[in-house]
């Protein structure tokens, strides 16, 4: 049984190799390749040789991996040369060919290596700015390419370098899919890192990336002011501590704080500023009567800083009012501040005017010198009685039945 | 005078189009590239194979602008190569890629060769994206690309490739570049497909159009209730079966239209419920075969092929109703490849439907032949030759069966056609016809089952004589009475 299927596989393979005899025999009576190179250096001269019994000239399709050409051919002593073109010749990669031929079809292929020296290390690094704290990275891409542009073969080893203050760490790369490629993490510190890659030969360009500091931490914040009297003329400035991210790496400048201000009303006023050199300020003017505030800053989202409550006392005690003998001019002052100064111009001096407990006028105006003038004209309130209520700095005076006449 | 106002119209012209070029600046929307105006030109069969990659995980959104670009490049590539100039290339190839491509051009045109190539099956495979979203790495397996090769306008080669490529991408100015370009591997494409047994095909069948709206069945003026209503009288007439065509542009080309193809489904599921199976037209009304078109017709025969190979009322593909008819007009060549690449595509699509071709004459029928599952052919010549040119057919075809997928005669006698034929003629000629079908077990589908009133001019023509036939190959007239030849209607 065995021996039987034994000389039945014999039976086969003589057949099939006659058969396949054969086959090359019809082959060679028009065309047979004589080239047996199936390897090329790119740049290297490249000739497919054919030998034919005819006295045709067939063209050659070439095929490599940027485009299609045909190429004519030398004939000479019953063998047809085909130069294949500087183009095709230099590039990278696997070339298919077929002869243009009537009745058979003769294809191959042959493939062209890239040049083993490293001519230029295309190297691109990004992101180009990464958090500090060793979770974010930056990547380095290397496509090292020889001098005709082919990307250099799989395994290809790159140094990838990179200095940060005292370190300068070299790691080797190996490319893979045509690149090298390295994930940089970032210090501690913010700062730049200097990085670059070099092969055997031939180094690259220097890149840099800044570390930025990552995210702030919280803080603290502080009021510095002039004086502490609800004037509603100075200005309290707010300032923070100098604000660091979580290694201690002063946050970047420009980060964006905003100061809420919460006062005894529970309404809320808010301020903000930028910070330079991890420190932010912002202003606010004083409030033009007594007043408590509870202040906290935020960067939103991010970190918030401990509240601090402000005072501002009373700058105006009292103020005196006078009326004219019809009661129709009111001279109220002069409002005197903390020193007993007169106020500066500016603070609100509010007039309200009721008949029969219902407000038919409200007249606001700035003193001038520390007095302030309302007169009620005649045409627009008649001679009757009236309220009058007249508020500054938050003390409020109220006169009953006044008789405008 | 009149050149008076010449002048002054001229010196008006200057003025205001010297007006309107300083008005017209660099558009804010144009600066970061960032407009949709795109038309469907190129739609190859893509497919990802998704797992992973090296590097930073990428979005659906980047894949698709990868896509887009990739092959944009791959279709300014084709132009490029067609007709040798450099439109297009500056966008898709970066500077030092281009000038590979340049050299190509430069020696094509220099010895007038030309190239019309298309893609028809990419499987890509990105393998690395770097972390800031600048560079990519992408694999392409099995890219079939089509070519034909010219020289001084005569087509030299045809060439059907399989090539794997690696590519390196980078994001330069809105636009994916390719950087490298590198063909891993490549080998001559040969298909042979896997024959479907089409041994029991018994087909007595009909080409239907509604009365009211030939050649425009999926129109505006569709009615299911019509459709159906004359599917009763086909069933009920001892037919099996119907051909239906799906007319390519009013489809959508490639990108078919839901509406239409809910039209569509109507018919097949009524098909169903009347017990009758259709075979399905591909292509009706496409005419252009441009190399560079086949994905748009691909994409088409795709979708409706993958929305219907489970229904049960689809008996076969065809793929195009008389391809033979554009060979003088599009080349025989390109015609031929089209369909065979057609085929390509139906096979791997579905594997379980049976594939025919539709040629208006017997002679062509013997093309493709072993790449269809079944022949069919249209015969309207003499009757009395049909018997013998289908022997000669079956010797030439002797292992497939053999559809005879269009017959009949018009019953039009008048002014523009004298000596037509009557309708008792008409029914003749079909009990005659249906002896040699009986006979020789001929599975046939006759041309058609009504009379029109109109015929559209993109079917034969706007000429009287030969429009006015066409309207009366029905059985039934157009106002619906049976004509004697549809007692013979089948055997």
């Amino acid at each position: 049984m065995s021996l039987s299927r034994k000389f039945l596989m014999l039976l086969i393979y003589v057949l099939s190799v006659t058969f396949c005899a054969q086959n090359i025999k019809i082959n060679a009576q028009n065309f047979t390749l004589l080239t047996s190179e199936k390897v090329f250096e790119a740049g290297s001269e490249i000739v497919l040789s054919f030998a034919t019994s005819t006295n045709l000239k067939p063209q050659l399709y070439c095929s490599n991996s940027y485009g299609n050409t045909l190429v004519t051919p030398d004939l000479k002593n019953k063998t047809l040369t085909y130069s294949i073109p500087e183009f095709i010749t230099k590039k990278r990669g696997i070339v298919f060919w077929k002869l243009i031929t009537e009745k058979e079809e003769i294809s191959g292929n042959f493939e062209i290596t890239p040049l083993t020296k490293t001519n230029t290390l295309e190297t691109y690094l990004g992101p180009p700015s990464i958090e500090a704290g060793g979770t974010d990275f930056t990547m380095l891409v290397v496509i090292p390419t020889d001098s005709l542009d082919n990307p250099l073969p799989e395994n290809t080893e790159i140094i990838a370098k990179h200095q940060f203050l005292s370190d300068e760490i070299q790691e080797k790369i190996i490319t893979e899919n045509l690149l090298a490629f390295k994930n940089i993490f970032s210090p501690k510190k913010d700062g730049r890192m200097i990085i670059s890659s070099s092969s055997s030969t031939l180094n690259s360009k220097e890149f840099d990336v800044n570390i930025m500091p990552a995210i702030a931490t919280n803080f603290e914040i502080f009021v510095n002011r002039n004086h502490e009297y609800a004037d509603g003329n100075q200005i309290s400035t707010f300032s923070t501590s100098i604000i660091k991210d979580k290694n201690n790496n002063i946050i970047s400048d420009g980060s964006f704080v905003y100061f809420y201000i919460t006062n005894s009303k529970n309404a809320v006023l808010k301020t903000s500023g930028t910070t330079i050199n991890g420190v932010a300020k912002a202003k606010i003017i004083h409030p033009d009567h007594e007043d408590t505030w509870q202040v906290k800053a935020y960067f939103l989202g991010i970190s918030e800083s401990n509240v601090i409550t402000v005072n501002y006392k009373k700058a105006v005690q009292d103020f005196s009012i006078a009326f004219s003998k019809d009661n129709r001019t009111l001279k109220i002052g002069p409002i005197k501040s903390f020193m007993n100064q007169r106020i500066p111009d500016g603070l609100q001096v509010k007039l309200t005017i009721y008949k029969d407990k219902k407000i038919i006028k409200t007249i606001v105006k700035d003193p001038n010198n520390g007095f302030v003038n309302f007169s009620l004209d005649k045409n627009i309130y008649p001679n009757d009685v009236y309220d009058l209520e007249i508020s500054t700095a938050g003390i409020v005076k109220t006169f009953k039945a006044k008789k405008l006449w | 005078m009149l050149g008076y106002i010449l002048v002054i119209c001229i010196i008006v012209f200057l003025i205001s189009s010297l007006y309107s070029y300083f008005n017209t600046g660099a558009d804010r929307s144009k600066i970061l590239h960032t407009e949709l105006q795109k038309e469907t030109i190129y739609t190859p069969t893509i497919s990802w194979k998704k797992d992973g990659n090296e590097g930073r995980k990428i979005s659906e959104q980047t894949l698709n602008e990868i896509e887009n670009d990739y092959l944009n490049a791959w279709y300014v590539q084709h132009i490029a190569y067609k007709t040798n100039t450099k439109t297009g290339i500056d966008d898709y190839f970066t500077k030092n890629a281009r000038k590979n491509i340049f050299a190509f051009i430069d020696e094509n045109k220099k010895e007038k060769t030309t190239i019309e190539s298309t893609t028809l099956q990419h499987n890509l495979d990105l393998l690395f994206f770097s972390e800031d979203g600048q560079l990519a790495v992408l694999e392409d397996k099995n890219v079939l690309e089509y070519k034909q090769v010219f020289k001084n306008d005569q087509l030299i080669l045809e060439t059907t490739e399989n090539s794997d490529y690696k590519f390196i991408l980078l994001l330069e100015d809105g636009f994916w570049r390719i950087r490298h370009k590198i063909k891993q591997s490549s080998k001559p494409y040969n298909f042979t497909p896997i024959p479907i047994n089409v041994d029991s095909l018994n087909i007595k069948g009909i080409n239907y159009y509604p009365q009211k709206t030939p050649w425009d069945m999926f129109g505006n003026s569709f009615e299911i209730e019509t459709i159906t209503n004359d599917f009763k009288i086909i069933k009920n007439s001892g037919l099996n079966s119907v051909r239906i065509f799906v007319p390519y542009e009013d489809f959508g080309k490639a990108t078919v239209n839901d509406n239409k193809l809910n039209k569509l489904k109507l018919v097949l599921d009524s098909a169903e419920k009347e017990g009758l199976k259709v075979v399905l037209t591909l292509f009706d009304f496409y005419g252009n075969y441009d190399v560079l078109d086949w994905t748009l017709t691909y994409k088409h025969a795709t979708t409706i092929v993958s929305t219907f190979k489970n229904h049960p009322a689809i008996l076969a593909w065809d793929l195009k109703n008389e391809p033979n008819l554009d060979f003088d007009s599009r080349g025989k060549e390109t015609v031929i490849a089209w369909l065979e690449n057609l085929i390509i595509l139906i096979k791997s699509v579905d594997e379980n439907h049976p594939i025919t071709i539709g040629w208006s004459n017997i002679e062509s029928a013997t093309i493709l032949k072993d790449k269809v599952d079944f022949v069919s052919f249209h015969y309207y010549e003499d009757l009395k030759d049909f018997e013998k040119s289908y022997q000669s057919l079956k010797n030439n075809i002797p292992n497939k069966p053999l559809v005879l997928q269009e017959f009949g005669v018009s019953s039009y006698s008048g002014f523009w056609k004298p000596f037509g034929l009557s309708e008792k003629q008409q029914a003749s000629f079909h009990q005659e016809i249906q002896k040699v079908l009986t006979k020789n077990k001929i599975s046939f589908m006759s041309w058609t089952l009504y009379d029109f009133e109109e015929v559209p001019k993109e079917v034969v023509g706007k000429l009287p004589w030969r429009s006015n036939p066409q309207k009366s190959f029905g059985f039934i007239s157009s106002e619906g009475i049976k004509k004697p030849a549809f007692k013979h209607i089948t055997h």
